[in-house]
């Protein structure tokens, strides 16, 4: 389990590294914390001739509270995410998926960024970046992109950025007041992918029914998916345990899962069920609906 | 350190390994460099069942770094095809074929990585980039995956010499068999699956060999249980004479069975080592020891069950099948089991008549290895059979335990297959575990849970582990794993060094032997050396670690070479003191008269006048102080206990956690409890894998499924719960030695505790539990709590 | 025996960095991982490699002070930086806390995933001095270890957390 040969690039900054990888095109491959695609490496699923390492660009270090977002540089790792106290209150859904990724020592060098551009699809915080509605700011020689999560997912290991494009920038945005979140997934030891994960948010309005509720399930599908049709039923029902059971229901029934050593797809489907109710009812907890 | 006097036997002295291996300084195989040394990798096959029709590796071979590649045809040049098994015997078994094949394919492919071809090159990264330039041709067979298909005639062969997939077939009965189903009050059947999985160690394997072409003498640097099994096995294959080969193993990084044989890539490394003339080091990835290092356990049997209206099982008759994969293990060919899990099948019971028939299949899957107590699924049978009729008979499983396990001198004092009972301490263990537990009140617990939507659940199992155990009587010679060897001498400067022939792994050798010879020779523990790991020193053995056999024979060797060392070195203390030798004592290293301690000798002084000084030494006497001494297991006893736990399972995930899991067991006299707590602890978080996690599965066509650690799955500290040990007030058997075997104990009985408490946490839902791997998805199938959709 | 080092293709670059506290200099290949460097490069043998793809943790050192899976990245990304390993915490002949913790509770077996324990608990540590049995199962989740059924390994950690309260660190 040795890697292919490859040359490492470590440019100094962004548009060094652009021009890299305007240069290469798709013999390049930028590397953040590297923690899935030097595996991937090693088995020699991936023989990118290029790496641009990143992480030596000061410009894309800072996690930073813009008031409506928290930006997170490309190269912030999970880790610093998840000790800090203001994502844990301006993005409480991010810090409830940060602690399912992998174990402390992936999430010293894991990237925010670099998990959203890998794109797995039973990877956290894709959906985190769907159900929050987050958006990445992407950059090559051509300029710049503002992409909203629902656009950046394409497929499992696929995202919207071209060859010569750079992840430089997540953009959260701050939770609402008042709104509910969870995090929830099901898998066969802590920190390992989930076999089905569940991101949701209900928030209430006038007279204790729901205003607006989102779900996004992931490891169920080519990538996470925001379950809108169940949203928007639930909007304006009353929070109640048969309503999260039937929203559950709804948001499992038309999923095609895959089916692995580790699960069929009918089991995947009804473990979104049952974790769509758990991460709803959770959520609405949250949002003040009494348990 | 403890006092002078103070015993060492039963304290939890600190490992002597210790230092060493927290520090970074241990040496496994892969950490020798040798100068010279060029790496080894395989290309391996990627389908299950093909003709090889072509290889083309010229481009591999004119990579810059690559120093060679073989093919199969090369390999049959340099080394003799063999059968495996042939140095033990066992390729000669009665109603066995045994194949003959060499380390590298040759004609076909016969499993998932099954080696194709050997590249040699200066680095692994250069040996890897080889490998992608090297093409194969194989043509596609219809693969043989299941016991049906192994038995389907309209399969393949997967050894074109054999006329079909049956390896070996065994029939064997014990007592009255028709005579009990005569009696019988009720015949319960169960059909019962014990699912492919595999040791795992943390180290893989790994093997450095060095041939030395002026002295015509090849070093092995290996990672092994057994060092000198490869002396045993390579003669044959590679044409090198066992007197030409030395092999070193220092630290081993694991091994549960998997590291007791010698395989293919050994034999391929070897030669190609031989051919090139400079050292080659082959260190497994991963990826390779998941798919091709081993597996173990694919077994199921059909059972059928006389049973007393009360629940006294009054004989069984079974029908074993085994999935022993390709190629068979080598020496101890997997086909083994078809006899082990029929003999040791009866357990604590005082079942009557017991009648067995069995098979081993060939498969297209990775060799059948031993693992952590290879007749495991013996044990899962009996326990989980127990637990079915228990559930038949609406008996509490307790109840049915009580009335079904021997007592201690009441009849039967012997197994049907003749072994005595001797000291059986089951029903005690049984009687503590279920006092901890608070078996009798859980019922209650378990309703009041149930009725909040909490399946809990309760499981109990008791075995009997034989290393090597009470002999049959009049059955007087050694089993195929021989008696034990230590040498024990003092040094000039009065250092004691003890070679054993065990190949500690993570037993703590170095500590219990010294343990052991600190109080029978009376010096103390810092002053005893425990060598071993080379086979120009240590003796002859075809198995060095495995059995949980060092308990009793390697501590038993120790005690009584110590005890005559003592003698010895008494006896001259007394010539030299000219005092009566029982007016003697010696401790801490020093012979003194009683009473009068300035009247001494420190074994320093004894060693030196015993090399330095002959003429002062009795008439005839040896100039040395040394003494070999071979054990033979004296009366031995058994091991044996009782586990018991409760888990909460989640019918909605099928997530399984564990809120208690208690141990009560017997090993004797525990040489050092820390140690024998982390082997119980060690076996059950094994089974723990077995029955939630681990699974070296098969897809229909094949494939193999479980090829990295992200589909293999170990059990890790939020799986594994603290584990309770108790002990039961040991019965001694024999007069010197009681020091009993723990290694087996936690992985052979757990997995029928956990899955007993699992189907009991789902008895709402109408569960039995017939297999024994019963992972989240398993377990929601089998409580129908799986939504329609 | 002939010298066959003279085939051996040059390894590309040289990269320098502080590995347990002295300045080191070696040549390797931009693909080579820090853990093959270390073990290779440097002769550092203590850092094992259990599985090459990120799950076992044996390989586990500290860099900057952080844990790290050295599979997991290019020994040259560790260019200037300080590594720590598990041959880098014992003072001479005296064991560290953790070590001397690990061995008076028995905490390991054969050996191999002990490095990468070692180096997660050092880490875990200078972080929280005083974990609670959560918090370490946690942590060293993603330690795999095949011999002990880890309790002897939490008890180690935790004799070493109730010192490091004994020693006034706050907890």
């Amino acid at each position: 389990m040795k890697l292919p040969p490859l040359h490492h690039n470590t440019p100094a900054t962004l548009e060094e590294a652009l021009d890299l990888l305007g240069e290469h095109g798709d013999e390049a491959k930028v590397i953040a914390g590297g923690q899935s695609l030097v595996p991937m490496m090693a088995m020699r699923l991936a023989r990118p001739a290029q790496l641009v390492d990143i992480n030596g660009i000061a410009s894309l270090a800072a996690m930073e509270d813009r008031g409506d977002v928290l930006a997170f540089g490309a190269i912030v790792r999970e880790r610093a995410a998840e000790k800090s106290s203001v994502v844990a209150e301006r993005a409480p859904v991010l810090a409830e998926a940060l602690p399912h990724i992998g174990h402390v020592s992936i999430r010293n060098r894991g990237t925010i960024g670099g998990s959203l551009a890998h794109a797995d699809a039973s990877a956290e915080l894709p959906a985190v970046a769907m159900v929050t509605d987050a958006h990445v700011v992407v950059r090559s020689r051509r300029g710049e992109r503002i992409v909203a999560a629902e656009d950046f997912f394409v497929g499992h290991f696929t995202t919207s950025l071209a060859d010569d494009e750079c992840l430089v920038e997540v953009r959260v945005p701050a939770t609402l007041p008042g709104a509910g979140w969870s995090f929830q997934e099901v898998a066969r030891r802590q920190g390992d992918f989930a076999l089905i994960g569940v991101a949701a948010m209900v928030a209430l309005g006038g007279g204790g029914s729901i205003d607006t509720a989102r779900i996004c399930v992931f490891g169920v599908a080519e990538r996470p998916l925001r379950i809108r049709t169940v949203e928007d039923a639930l909007a304006g029902a009353a929070p109640s345990p048969e309503a999260f059971e039937a929203a559950a229901a709804d948001a499992a029934r038309d999923l095609e899962p895959p089916s692995d050593v580790h699960g069929s797809a009918a089991y995947r489907r009804h473990l979104a069920a049952v974790t769509v109710r758990r991460a709803l009812t959770a959520a609405a907890a949250r949002a003040g609906v009494p348990g | 350190m403890e006092a002078v006097g103070a015993r060492s036997i039963g304290a939890r002295v600190m490992r002597v390994e210790d230092p060493r291996i927290l520090t970074g300084r241990g040496q496994y195989v892969d950490d020798v460099t040798l100068p010279g040394m060029a790496h080894a990798v395989f290309l391996r096959s990627q389908v299950p069942h093909g003709r090889l029709l072509s290889l083309d590796v010229s481009e591999a071979r004119a990579l810059p770094g690559v120093v060679a590649v073989y093919t199969g045809e090369d390999i049959a040049r340099l080394t003799t095809a063999a059968q495996a098994g042939a140095v033990s015997g066992m390729n000669l078994s009665p109603d066995m074929k045994s194949p003959s094949f060499h380390s590298l394919a040759t004609d076909k492919v016969r499993h998932v990585g099954d080696p194709i071809a050997l590249v040699v090159a200066e680095s692994r990264y250069i040996a890897e980039d080889a490998l992608e330039l090297i093409v194969d041709d194989i043509e596609m067979l219809d693969p043989v995956v299941t016991y049906e298909d192994a038995l389907d005639p309209g399969k393949p062969p997967i050894f074109d010499e054999l006329e079909d997939n049956v390896y070996l077939t065994a029939e064997m009965a014990f007592g009255d068999i028709d005579a009990a189903f005569a009696e019988a009050d009720r015949i319960v059947r169960a059909s019962i699956q014990v699912h492919r999985h595999q040791p795992v160690p943390m180290e893989c394997r790994g093997l450095i060999a060095a041939w030395d072409p002026s002295a015509e003498h090849l070093t092995i640097h290996a990672s092994t249980q057994s060092p000198h099994m490869l002396r045993m096995v390579l003669p044959d294959q590679v044409g090198i004479p066992i007197e030409s080969i030395r092999v070193i193993a220092r630290d081993v990084g694991g091994g549960f069975g998997l590291k007791n044989s010698v395989t293919r890539e050994d034999v391929a490394i070897v030669a190609a080592a031989k051919d090139l003339g400079r050292p080659v080091k082959w260190t497994e990835d991963r990826l390779e020891h998941l798919a091709t290092a081993g597996h173990a356990r694919e077994e199921m049997a059909d059972l059928e069950a006389a049973v007393s209206a009360d629940g006294v099982l009054l004989g069984v008759r079974m029908d074993v099948k085994v999935n022993i994969g390709a190629y068979p293990s080598d020496p101890f060919p997997g086909a083994m089991q078809a006899y082990t899990i029929i003999m040791s099948f009866q357990g604590p019971t005082r079942l009557r008549a017991l009648a067995g028939t069995s098979a081993a299949l060939f498969s297209n899957k990775a060799t059948y290895v031993a693992y952590r107590g290879p007749w495991a699924t013996a044990d899962f049978l009996r326990e989980r059979l127990l637990d079915i009729v228990a559930d038949e008979l609406g008996i509490d499983p307790l109840d049915v335990r009580r009335r079904n396990y021997v007592v201690r001198d009441e009849p039967p004092l012997a197994m049907l297959t003749g072994r005595p009972f001797a000291g059986v301490t089951t029903r005690e263990s049984v009687e503590q575990a279920a006092g901890l537990m608070g078996w009798d009140a859980f019922g209650e617990r378990q309703r009041a849970a149930r009725r909040e939507g909490r399946y809990l659940g309760i499981g109990m199992a008791s075995y009997l582990e034989a290393a090597p155990g009470p002999r049959v009587p009049g059955q007087d010679g050694p089993d195929i794993m021989g008696y034990e060897t230590a040498h024990l001498s003092i040094e000039a400067g009065g250092q004691v060094v003890i070679v054993t022939r065990q190949q500690p792994h993570g037993q703590g050798h170095e500590t219990t032997l010294a343990q052991v010879a600190a109080d029978e020779l009376g010096v103390r523990f810092e002053d005893i050396t425990v060598r071993y790991g080379d086979t120009d020193i240590t003796p002859m053995a075809i198995v060095g670690t495995g059995g949980s056999r060092a308990a009793t024979m390697a501590n038993g060797a120790v005690l009584h070479a110590s005890r005559e060392l003592r003698g010895k070195v008494i006896s001259l203390a007394a010539d030299l003191l000219e005092a009566n030798p029982a007016d003697l004592e010696l401790a801490a290293g020093v012979v003194s008269v009683k009473g009068s301690p300035v009247v001494s000798l420190t074994l320093a002084e004894l060693a030196r006048v015993a090399s330095d000084e002959p003429h002062r030494l009795p008439a005839g006497a040896a100039s040395d102080l040394a003494v070999t001494r071979t054990y033979d297991g004296g009366r031995s006893g058994w091991s044996g206990g009782t586990h018991c736990c409760i888990v909460e399972v989640d019918v909605e995930t099928g997530i399984v956690s564990f809120e208690r899991y208690v141990v009560v067991e017997d090993c004797g006299v525990p040489v050092n409890p820390a140690i024998v707590e982390g082997q119980v602890r060690g076996g059950v978080a094994q089974a723990m894998g077995a029955v939630l996690l681990e699974h070296a599965a098969y897809g229909e066509d094949g494939q193999y499924l479980a090829g990295s650690f992200m589909d293999y799955l170990l059990p890790t500290t939020t799986v594994v719960p603290r584990i309770e040990i108790h002990h039961v007030q040991t019965v001694p058997t024999d007069p010197d030695v009681n020091f009993r075997g723990v290694g087996e104990g936690g992985m052979i009985v757990a997995p029928a505790a956990i899955v007993g408490a699992i189907e009991d946490a789902l008895r709402p839902f109408g569960v039995r539990a017939l297999e024994q791997h019963l992972p989240p998805a398993r377990i929601v199938e089998l409580a129908g709590t799986l939504r329609p959709r | 025996m002939t010298d066959h080092r003279a085939n051996r293709p040059a390894p590309g670059v040289e990269i320098e960095l502080v590995v347990n506290g002295a300045t080191r200099s070696a040549a390797t290949e931009d693909r080579v991982t820090l853990a093959d460097f270390l073990r290779e490069g440097l002769g550092l043998t203590g850092t094992h490699l259990g599985c090459e793809h990120g799950v076992c943790g044996a390989c586990t050192v500290l860099l900057d002070g952080e844990a790290v899976r050295s599979c997991l990245m290019l020994a040259v990304q560790a260019r200037g930086r300080q590594v720590t390993t598990v041959e880098g915490i014992a003072d001479g002949d005296d064991l560290s806390p953790v070590q001397l913790a690990f061995r008076e509770s028995h905490s390991f077996q054969c050996g191999f995933c002990t490095p990468g324990f070692v180096m997660s608990t050092v880490a875990l540590l200078a972080g929280n001095p005083n974990p609670d049995e959560r918090e370490i199962r946690e942590t060293l989740s993603g330690n795999i270890c095949r011999c002990t059924g880890y309790e002897s390994i939490i008890e180690g950690v935790l004799l070493a957390a109730r010192r490091n309260v004994e020693a006034g660190l706050p907890g």
